[in-house]
């Protein structure tokens, strides 16, 4: 039995994080949710949780928004995929400097996102299998 | 189409699909009840704060059973989310879960009350048995014991 792959979703509105969170776990993820990416922060620095990609949002109230999330997670676990929601300016400046592919412009369908996790999980697949 | 199928399947019993609203503004607490909530069956929504746990309950989203703390950061703690609810959503069940006990007019409102700390299994088996047995004396609401 494979244990769950993890997402972390960071999103300061409940309305839109308890749909996708739970849209998700429908997929069979298991997911981790964070009001903030203070709390986010919290999870990764306490939890021994295998965390594969995280579906933040780039506006959010707190200590650091997504974006600086992304700088840190780049600079200290560059091991986890990072996702970018939310205004389409500000999170394709977020997006160009720290992730693959584009920001996911808000509003948006849970299905996109859980279609560009998938991809990044395909991805990461294939570049564990070329690491031997 | 599921995207990380991996099989895993829960032995615990499946509690009739009843959605539980936990209203846990620490984060790692949080994370540790929700996960043993989901792990028996439960459907699991996370509000961070009572404003937020006002925002589920108003929206179409069906919910059975909340479960708050009582000091949280914002404009309501948890002994106003309790009576607001009562006030609007008296069907509720709700179950408070408090380092601080909460007054006696709020102990009154509660359907079980759980001093922190405790384990997330003892909240869960609380609310399994919650589930399916009515609570009929307010003295035993404390520390999640049931009337027989």
């Amino acid at each position: 039995m494979h244990p769950k792959q993890v997402i972390l979703v960071v999103e300061d509105e409940i309305l839109i994080r308890m749909v996708v969170a739970e849209y998700l776990r429908d997929c069979g993820y298991r997911v981790i949710e964070a009001a903030s990416a203070d709390e986010a922060m919290v999870i990764l620095q306490h939890l021994e949780i295998d965390v594969e990609v995280i579906l933040s949002d780039v506006e959010m109230p707190g200590f650091m928004d997504g974006f600086q999330l992304s700088q840190w997670l780049s600079a200290n676990r560059p091991g986890i995929d990072v996702i970018l929601t939310g205004s389409v300016s500000r999170a394709s400046e977020a997006a160009a400097e720290l992730c693959d592919s584009g920001p996911i412009p808000k509003p948006y369908e849970p299905k996109l996102a859980a279609d560009r996790i998938k991809q990044l999980m395909a991805l990461r697949a294939a570049r564990r299998k070329k690491q031997g | 189409m599921p995207a990380a199928d991996t099989g895993a399947v829960s032995t615990a019993q499946h509690p009739m699909n009843a959605t539980v609203l936990v209203v846990e503004d620490e984060v790692l607490i949080r994370v540790a009840a929700c996960d043993e909530l989901r792990a028996r069956g439960y459907v699991v929504i996370e509000a961070v704060s009572a404003d937020e746990a006002l925002s589920v309950l108003r929206s179409p989203v069906q919910v059975n059973l909340v479960l708050t703390d009582l000091k949280m950061p914002g404009a309501m703690d948890g002994a106003a989310l309790v009576k607001l609810i009562r006030a609007e959503f008296p069907f509720l069940k709700v179950i408070m879960v408090s380092g601080q006990a909460p007054d006696p007019a709020i102990r009154a409102l509660l359907d079980g009350y759980f001093p922190k700390p405790v384990a997330p299994s003892e909240i869960a088996s609380f609310l399994q048995q919650l589930t399916s047995a009515r609570v009929t004396k307010s003295d035993d609401r404390e520390r999640g014991s049931l009337a027989s």
